[in-house]
Formats: C-alpha cells, structure tokens, sequence
C-alpha cells in the first residue's frame, strides 16, 4: 500500500509503475481534503469525550457490583459489541428519521417535527452508543485493579466520597481511562458505516473520501496517499497524547 | 442518607447509560414483529410478515447463505489457526514466541478499513485480485484469529499439564492425550473462540465492502446498500436474524469460559 501510494494511476488500470509524489502534494495541497480531515478528528475528539463521561460510570458501576449482578452488567454491555455495526445504525435510523420515535413523540405533544438525521450530531450519537462499551470494559479492568480496602482506608481516614473519588480512585483508573480513549478514539476515527448511514451525504468524513477514491473513482495511488496520510497523522495525534498521558500519570502517582 | 441518596441517584444514571446502549436494539426487535410500514407506540400489532419478506427476497436469502458459509469456513480456519498459535505460545519458549503474540493480535489494533485497503492492493498485486470467496476467507480469518487466540490461551494459562503427563505416563499415545485429555478440557475456549470468530466474520463490514466483488456479496453488505435507499422493516427482520444470533454467542460463551476471564484473563 505504501508503494503503490507512490505510483503514477494508469489511464486505464489500477496504477503503473511510474514513481511520483503528486499523489501526496494533491492530498496535502487540497484544502478540502483538509477540511474533511479536522471534521473527522474533531467529531472523534467529541465522541470519545462523551464516551469516558458516559462509560467511567458504567465501569464503576460494574467494577463495584456484586459477585451476582457483575455478569449481568457484563453481558449487557457486550451484546451490543456483537451486534453488527450496520444493525446497530439502523436502530438508531428508526430513532431518529424523520418520521421516527423522537418526531412522532413530538408531533403528538404539538411540536415541530426536527431533522434529527443527516448531520454530525446523528453521527456522533452513533459513534458513542457504539462505542461506550470499549470505553467501559478498559475502565472497568483498571478498577477492578484496585483493592476495595484502598478507598475503605481513605473514607475512614476522614476524606468525602468525593475526595475519595478524585484524590484515589480517579488517579488509580487512569491507565484504564487512557487504553479506552485511545481505543474509542482509533475506533471512532476510522468508522465507515455509521457515517454514512446516519450522516446521510451531509457528513463527510476521512474513511467515505478513501473508499469514494479507491472503489468508486477507481484510484488506487491517490486513495491509498489519503488512507497514508490520514492514518499517518492519525498516529502522530496519539503519539504526542501517549506522551502527554505518560507525563500526568507520572505526575499523579508523586 | 446523603449516601443513599448518592448510590440511587448513581444507580438511576447506570440504568440510564444502559437503557441509551440497548435501545436501538430492542427497537429493531419491535419493528421487526410490527405490523406497520413504520415502528409506533403503540404497536400496531403483531406480524411475521417481514420475516416472511424476507424470505422470499431472492438477494437476501443469497447473501444470507452466502455469509453464513463464509462465516462457518472462517470459524473453522481461525479456529484451527489460532488455536495451534496459542499452543505454541503458551507452551513454549522459542525466538518466535513474542513477535507471534504481537503479530496474531495486530489485527485487533489496526483499524479494520485498513487492513481491506491493504488486502485489496495486495491481492490485485500478486494477480489472485477478489473473484470468488478466496479473498474474503482470508480477510475475515485474519481478523478472526485473534479472538480464538485470546480464548484459548486464556484456558491453557490455567491448564494443568500434571493431567497430561499422568495420561502419558499411564500409557496413552501422544494423539489419543491430545484427543481425551487435553481437548475436552480446553474445549471451552475453543468454543468461545470459534463462536466469536463466526459472529466477527458474519458481522463483518469494512473488508467485505472492499473485497467482495459481483455475486458474492456478504449480508451486512447488502443491507447496508438496502438501508441506504430504502427503509422498510424487512431489513429489521433481516437484523433481528443476527441479533439473535449473537445472544445466543455471548449466552454460550458466558455459560463455557464466563465472559469475564475472556475480557481481562487473557495472556498479559
């Protein structure tokens, strides 16, 4: 893939044997391109910010069940992970279309129908619902980590539930915290379908412009140049945010 | 009582995260028993005939088929792939053992539209190209075989070889151990493994839409082309069908190894 990102497309075929980087000055170069580029990791930013808020407490909750609900919680928060992606979409296309639940609840209360599809707001609740239990199964791990007579000792020394929580569970749960955000966000950053379907053509994102270039235009060098790039930078993202999490977690274990 | 109030309140949010991540799910569900064109609460009544739709829609049910093969030759290649990985990394301590182990789980970390992109170039490269189920059972394998990976290294980390040598030593042949005693006693991560394997490969979505070419189109696929255009609850009936299909996966997998040890019992 690296190599043929390098070639020349053949008129007629696939790609020819002809280096050149015209491929990547025309991704680099595109303003568009680019546009499409901080969409797709701005909406994966948001998606994986909602999914720790929604997620931290799912694993709490888990992590702190009792021996009998725990495989209760857990089977509930796996059976949506092996539900197919497209499936899962559709739900959400019967929740949220225009003559779905949420406006014909609206409509028999006397509002105005909204268009609640076709936007990046549909895409982001997708993206989250899908990819919460990610999120919760890596934070849960990590608390499941720390002995229960760690938070004990600290409550009966004197500190409130909440000092508790941000002073020792918090600062403990954090390589659960950090493994979930970047695993949500690759995740998020890479989806295709959920795009596509809740986003209707109103949400481009980085994976529909690779497939269009690939499949559609039948561009081989310049998709796999856009699939190069995007990951590429997708990469240097988490690299620089590895070594920031590394810092804080240093800092916080003083 | 500020703390009871706490934990209720706590309590009402969990339920509600929850309620949030099964919802579209159990909607799909109603909307496939509805009798309507569109899902209303109330329901309008009780129907089988989606189903029914379904049924007698020539694509569907050949694409329905057609994954269904795939799925189970993918089960029984990853599950015979993996499985012997996972003996080999478990047991043994060769040069090879690490690079392996990173090697058979790349794929869990590589987001999976690459790995199709990657495959699609490299199978035109070496002139096999996407014709026929070829390319597509290499493609779901790939991504198969980590899981079966992860299950049954999961049982062989607490299996006891004690068991085996006892076998050996009582006078049994290498294969007839292997055969009554070590595979009857790993069978629940081979079983877990295998069915996470199917519903990967029966689910999967980016590296069909890459790989599969004219005739051979994957059901997620199809229904996926269907939703674009269209929106009628056969294609719930046709959800429901895989919905099914998965909680039967995770009740069997919970029942064998427990669906705890499989998420953080793992190999570390």
């Amino acid at each position: 893939m690296v190599r043929v990102s390098f070639l020349l497309k053949a008129p007629t075929g696939a790609y020819t044997n002809v280096f050149t980087i015209d491929n990547y000055a025309r991704v680099l170069g595109d303003s568009f391109q680019w546009r499409i580029l901080q969409n797709t990791i701005w909406y994966s930013l948001i998606t994986t910010v909602i999914a720790l808020v929604l997620g931290f407490p799912l694993a709490y909750a888990i992590a702190h069940a009792s021996r009998r609900v725990r495989p209760l919680l857990l089977m509930l928060l796996i059976s949506p992970l092996l539900v197919g992606v497209v499936v899962r979409s559709y739900g959400w296309m019967i929740i949220l279309g225009t003559v779905g639940l949420v406006n014909q609840l609206l409509k028999g209360i006397g509002l105005p129908s909204a268009q609640l599809m076709d936007n990046p707001m549909a895409v982001i609740i997708g993206l989250v619902h899908v990819l919460l239990p990610f999120m919760s199964l890596s934070i849960a791990g990590a608390l499941q980590n720390i002995p229960p007579e760690v938070e004990r000792a600290a409550r009966s020394l004197g500190a409130s539930p909440s000092s508790v929580f941000w002073r020792v569970t918090w600062p403990l749960s954090l390589p659960g915290v950090f493994s979930g955000t970047l695993l949500v966000f690759v995740l998020a950053v890479s989806s295709y379908v959920l795009p596509i379907l809740l986003g209707g053509n109103h949400v481009l994102v980085m994976p529909i412009l690779i497939v269009l270039t690939l499949l559609d235009a039948f561009n081989w060098p310049l998709g796999s140049a856009q699939a190069m790039v995007f990951f590429g930078l997708t990469a240097v993202l988490l690299w620089i945010y590895v070594k920031l999490m590394n810092r804080a977690m240093r800092w916080s274990h003083r | 009582m500020i703390e009871r109030r706490r934990a209720l309140v706590f309590g009402v949010v969990v339920v509600l995260i929850y309620m949030f991540l099964l919802a579209p799910i159990v909607i799909v569900v109603l909307a496939a028993f509805n009798s309507g064109e569109y899902l209303r609460f109330p329901p309008e009544g009780f129907s089988l005939r989606w189903f029914g739709k379904f049924s007698q829609s020539g694509p569907f049910v050949r694409a329905f088929l057609f994954s269904s093969k795939l799925a189970v030759t993918t089960m029984a290649l990853s599950t015979l792939l993996g499985g012997t990985a996972a003996f080999y990394v478990v047991r043994h301590s060769g040069r090879f053992r690490d690079p392996l182990r990173i090697l058979l789980v790349s794929p869990l970390q590589l987001p999976t539209i690459l790995t199709g992109i990657a495959l699609l170039i490299f199978f035109y490269g070496v002139g096999i190209g996407t014709r026929g189920m070829g390319a597509l059972l290499v493609g779901h394998t790939l991504v198969s075989v980590p899981y079966v990976f992860l299950t049954v290294s999961t049982v062989l980390v607490g299996f006891d070889r004690s068991l085996e040598e006892a076998a050996r030593s009582l006078g049994a042949s290498p294969a007839m151990t292997l055969r009554r005693v070590t595979l009857p006693l790993i069978k629940g991560g081979l079983v877990s493994g295998a069915l996470f394997a199917l519903i990967t490969s029966f689910d999967q979505f980016p590296i069909s839409l890459l790989l599969s070419s004219v005739g051979n189109t994957t059901l997620p696929i199809l229904l996926f082309d269907y939703l674009r255009f269209s929106f009628d609850p056969m294609a719930a009936a046709v959800s429901t069908v895989s919905i099914l299909l998965s909680s039967v996966v995770v009740f069997i997998v919970h029942r064998s190894i427990g669906l705890e040890s499989m998420m953080w019992g793992g190999p570390r």
